[in-house]
């Protein structure tokens, strides 16, 4: 399993354009840090859409691969950021350099949350649907509430990880986020190509149909929320080296739903998607929060509404396809390249064979006069076939 | 239409880098960050330094943080109103030296996080001092990011040690928790038979003060009985009511929104305890009506009712600017904004690009020298080197 | 005892709550996550009118018009457009419309809790136990609505309309039922419901913030699925449950912090008992 995810069997250009983007980012951000040229407030603002991109990015595994509902994935950020976090201060009192700490405290909270993925994952053998997201939310406040009470992690005060936090004279943090993404880019997407990435939208696709083609649909249900619970829980660590302190009323359920919204903004199954609105949003509540101090605030809320409510209709509206094809950018070049082509090159053509106007042609036949005079021939009865 | 993402995916990452990068200014950090202990006595500053983003101030823009929206949304908005109601004042008085100031202040939702990203939209618009944040955790939030930049802090209404632990320039207005419930066990063991509490346990105002009044209790080996809620989740306090009935006096260390419930449901269960509390009940009696006739008094350090002079002009103002009454928050909103005119007043400040970290050292220094002291709408304050605030507190009597 | 009260009390506000998302949710097949703040928006006119120096009745009737206007409104602007969309795109809309209900009344109202004023009515002693007479009424009205709906859904031709779509929407289509009609009469009993449920808070909580609708809503959504979501009287019964189940848990000062935990627990605990809801109807599956 493992060997096939690392191995890229179909390299293709097209495939890595995300991987350029992000490390053509990445060396921008350094070489531009590197100058002074970085203001803290995009480094910090990299730092959320870097763990951002991870969330959403997993739980697209979840929700756009496998095709169950999860509305609990702050909570396993949530497992990362507590747990993960509070070993990287333990570690801390032995070694000295943060990126260390942060590294295997990277491991411990992934593994943890991954523990937790599969303790969800369990009941997801057994349920379906909504029934599996109204688990998957209790989950997340269970944790939550869990980690409000408990003494270790400063209750209702939250961790105070002051300790292990990246401040600005330590090694930018953004960097060690930027190449975890592409690292967890690297190993969802070869997941997603690889014979189970096909057995896991098999399931999504139709779960009874793949389990008569024999493929082991518990294990791959409990594999997906384990993976997508350990990326969680890492970027539940980033959280916590990135903010002081921890608190539970982070992760609410109106968290992961945020989650949720990069993935359906996204689109379902598509990780480019994913990644395109995991930047876009943190960027949208950066900009309102700036934009919007003092008594406008209550608009940010309004605001974000709005924009979320009129993207998902005019994404999804059945009403609008019909509006969308004909106004969308591909038909407007298919529109401007067309006037240049000449009717023999279409008709030579297999590949635009589907442009050629039918309609005229059906129209003709339809219209065939009858001449006045002319003897009325029956049509003869269907010889079966439709 | 997959090709086209992956290109959209490539130029807006790109574009994105260039816009950020752009604007961006000289952040190199030359100031060393808190935790490294420096003296009152050997601060040296320069306060006709210009900081890297107060180039293009015309005012003195003080910053702050709080959560304008959501579940806690009434505290953060009643700090905003009353300190902008100072900062109207101080502007419509002149100023400082001619110079006016100006609010500056982000919805952080009660969350690190935001509270965070907030600090840095301030400081990259040119702030020069600020208020912190209200709540406790986004207060130490922001007080570990101002540290950073060495930019003073001065929390209204953050109550929690984290806060002003976090950094050697963070201060607070209010009382800290632990005072709160020292105060109180002291008070309430010596007065009175059944005792009865109930506190918050999800929230950091309430557990911090109930933690030190356990721990008081302990020590002067008095028993009571405690009920807890969770805030998010518990609107609906019959079950704790109905625990504590026969109690004479029921300890309320939580905000007066659930303590106004608390009020009703003791109406309804024929409960007729005292109500005793701390600071953040002030404002119950906005929670309350006619039909609750138990006695609610609260250890305070501000009381709208009054007759100081400076108090009720304060609740003039604020009444005839916002329609209602202030609260302790906005009290505290109020007075720390003047704190951090009058200690700017008292530094001699003439600079409107003055840098943060300098003004920031300087209003440290001033603020812990033994002759700094300000008397506010929230009585008599000094400072200790911890940050903490020393003011005596009042008792405030309903019903 | 008294606790008991308490937890069918608050259960009844819940089960009223559930009652509408399971009715939606039974025929629009999709969780309504604005149902809590469609509360709030009935808890708001009911606030309004009593300041207003309205009378009860007054005002129960204004919250049941404007929450059904409302529900009617949303599901027209927000959830029509996506019919036949992914379930998933209606769910996110379905939180857009939420958190647009809750700027919009922060803007209108600011947000600072206001309190309502609703006259008491009297304590009885039962069992040894000091009850109000609010919360009695509270279950009253809870088991009459849900018996009322009982009937309505099988005995009137919307009702049964409306089982039809929720079994089959295609074959109810083709047997002449206006989907799209059943869909808007649903929203509008939902939301009448929320309107209920609000009132009773009030009795229970009286105050009103923004945020009051979202909590009771995950609660009350938690309930109508523990009850098995589209079974009126499992509604019912998972709300009531869900009640005494938190002041149970409450009362015990060592478990009172872990309450939502215990709650949501239990939730867990029941449906890998039973996937379906306590009275859930199971449904085989066709390939």
């Amino acid at each position: 399993m493992i060997k096939s995810i690392l191995k890229s069997d179909d390299f293709k250009l097209k495939n890595c354009i995300n991987y350029i983007a992000v490390i053509a980012v990445l060396v921008l951000l350094t070489v531009l840090n590197s100058m002074g040229e970085l203001k803290a407030s995009s480094m910090n603002l990299f730092v959320q859409i870097g763990y951002s991109i991870i969330l959403a990015v997993s739980l697209n595994l979840v929700v756009g691969f496998l095709g169950e509902l999860s509305l609990g994935h702050a909570g396993f950020m949530c497992v990362g950021a507590y747990l993960g976090t509070f070993i990287s201060m333990q570690l801390s009192t032995v070694i000295e350099s943060k990126v260390i700490c942060l590294l295997i405290s990277m491991l411990c909270g992934g593994i943890l949350a991954a523990f937790f993925g599969f303790l969800v994952g369990l009941p997801a053998l057994r349920l379906k649907g909504d029934y599996l997201a109204i688990v998957t939310l209790a989950f997340g406040e269970i944790v939550r509430t869990v980690f409000k009470n408990l003494p270790w992690f400063g209750k209702a005060m939250g961790l105070s990880t002051n300790a292990v936090k990246f401040n600005k004279k330590d090694f930018p943090l953004f960097i060690i986020v930027f190449i975890t993404v592409i690292v967890v880019l690297f190993l969802v997407q070869n997941l997603v190509r690889s014979k189970h990435g096909r057995a896991i939208t098999a399931i999504r696709d139709n779960e009874i149909a793949a389990k008569a083609m024999g493929i082991n649909v518990t294990y791959y249900k409990l594999f997906v929320f384990v993976i997508a619970a350990f990326f969680a829980g890492v970027a539940g660590v980033f959280y916590g080296h990135y903010t002081t302190p921890v608190m539970y009323t982070f992760f609410s359920y109106n968290y992961s739903i945020e989650i949720l919204v990069m993935v359906v903004l996204g689109g379902m199954g598509s990780i480019n998607g994913s990644i395109i609105a995991a930047t876009l949003i943190p960027i949208i509540n950066f900009k309102l929060q700036e934009k919007l101090p003092g008594d406008l605030a209550a608009l940010k809320f309004l605001i974000y509404a709005l924009i979320l409510i009129g993207i998902v209709i005019f994404n999804n509206a059945p009403k609008l396809n019909a509006f969308k094809e004909k106004f969308s950018v591909k038909a407007l070049i298919a529109r401007l390249t067309a006037k240049n082509r000449k009717p023999e090159d279409i008709l030579n053509d297999p590949a635009h064979w589907d442009k050629i106007p039918t309609k005229i042609a059906m129209d003709e036949v339809l219209s065939t006069d009858i001449q006045a005079g002319s003897e009325y021939v029956p049509d003869k009865p269907g010889k079966g076939g439709k | 239409m997959k090709k086209f993402t992956k290109v959209m995916a490539l130029l807006l990452s790109l574009s994105m880098v260039l816009a950020f990068a752009a604007c961006g200014g000289n952040t190199e950090e030359t100031t060393a960050a808190g935790g490294e202990e420096t003296t009152a006595a050997d601060v040296s500053y320069d306060l006709t330094k210009e900081g890297d983003y107060t180039a293009d101030n015309t005012e003195y823009v003080i910053g702050a943080t709080g959560p304008l929206t959501g579940d806690a949304a009434s505290y953060g908005i009643s700090v905003q109103q009353g300190a902008q109601l100072a900062i109207d004042e101080i502007n419509a008085a002149g100023g400082l030296n001619g110079v006016n100031f100006k609010l500056d202040m982000k919805d952080d939702k009660a969350t690190a996080a935001d509270a965070s990203t907030g600090y840095d939209a301030l400081f990259e618009a040119g702030m020069q001092a600020s208020l912190g944040s209200v709540t406790s955790g986004s207060a130490e939030s922001f007080a570990t990011r101002a540290a950073e930049d060495d930019v003073f802090s001065l929390t209204p209404s953050a109550s929690a040690d984290n806060v002003i632990n976090a950094s050697n320039n963070s201060f607070r207005v209010c009382f800290g928790d632990p005072d709160n419930g020292i105060m109180s066990a002291e008070k309430l063991a010596k007065e009175y038979e059944n005792i009865g509490v109930i506190y918050d346990s999800s929230d950091a105002y309430s557990s911090g003060i109930y933690d030190a009044f356990k721990t008081k209790m302990a020590e002067l080996n008095v028993t009571y009985i405690e009920q807890s809620f969770d805030a998010e989740n518990n609107r609906d306090f019959s079950t704790q009511v109905e625990a504590l009935k026969d109690c004479d006096v029921i300890f309320l260390p939580i905000y007066y929104t659930e303590a106004g419930l608390i009020a009703k449901a003791c109406v309804a269960k024929g409960c007729d305890a005292f109500l005793f509390g701390c600071d953040g009940l002030d404002g119950v009696a906005s929670q309350i009506d006619d039909t609750v006739t138990n006695k609610i008094s609260y250890l305070t350090p501000f009381d709208v009712n009054s007759e100081d002079a400076k108090v009720s002009a304060f609740v003039t103002a604020y009444e005839t600017k916002y329609g209602a009454k202030p609260d302790q928050f906005a009290a505290d909103g109020y007075d720390a904004v003047y704190v951090i005119f009058e200690a700017m007043k008292a530094l001699g400040v003439n600079n409107v690009k003055v840098d943060p970290a300098e003004l920031g050292k300087a209003l440290t220094a001033t603020l812990t020298s033994a002759d700094f002291s300000y008397d506010g709408v929230t009585g008599g304050m000094v400072w200790d080197a911890s940050g903490a605030c020393v003011k005596e507190p009042i008792i405030v009597e309903l019903n | 005892m008294s606790i008991l009260f308490d937890g069918l009390s608050l259960g009844a506000i819940y089960a009223l709550i559930a009652l509408g998302y399971t009715m939606v949710y039974g025929i629009a097949k999709m969780l309504n996550f604005a149902h809590g703040d469609i509360i709030m928006v009935g808890a708001y006119a009911v606030f309004v009118t009593l300041m207003g120096g309205g009378h009860i009745a007054l005002a129960i009737g204004i919250s049941v018009i404007i929450c059904v206007v409302m529900g009617v409104v949303v599901e027209k602007f927000a959830y029509k457009p996506l019919r036949g969309a992914s379930p998933l795109a209606v769910l996110i809309t379905a939180i857009g419309v939420s958190y647009l209900l809750q700027s919009v009344s922060q803007l209108i109202f600011g947000a600072a809790p206001k309190q309502v004023t609703i006259a008491s009515m009297g304590t009885v002693t039962l069992f040894g136990a000091k009850i109000s007479l609010s919360s009695i009424l509270t279950l009253v009205i809870g088991a009459i609505i849900m018996a009322c709906l009982t009937v309505f859904v099988k005995k009137t031709k919307t009702g049964r309309a409306m089982v039809a779509v929720s079994e089959d929407k295609g074959a109810a289509m083709l047997m002449g039922i206006n989907v799209n009609r059943i869909i808007t009469v649903t929203f509008a009993i939902g939301s009448a419901l929320a309107a209920a449920a609000s009132l009773f808070y009030l009795m229970q909580i009286p105050s009103v913030e923004p945020t009051l609708g979202s909590m009771p809503g995950i609660k009350a959504f938690t309930a109508a699925v523990i009850g098995g979501i589209g079974s009126i009287p499992g509604a019912m019964i998972g709300g009531v449950l869900l009640g005494v189940i938190e002041k149970i848990c409450l009362s015990i000062p060592v478990l009172a912090p872990y309450t939502t935990a215990v709650e949501f627990g239990l939730l867990i605990v029941i449906l890998l008992v039973r996937p379906i809801g306590l009275l859930g109807k199971k449904r085989r599956e066709k390939v």
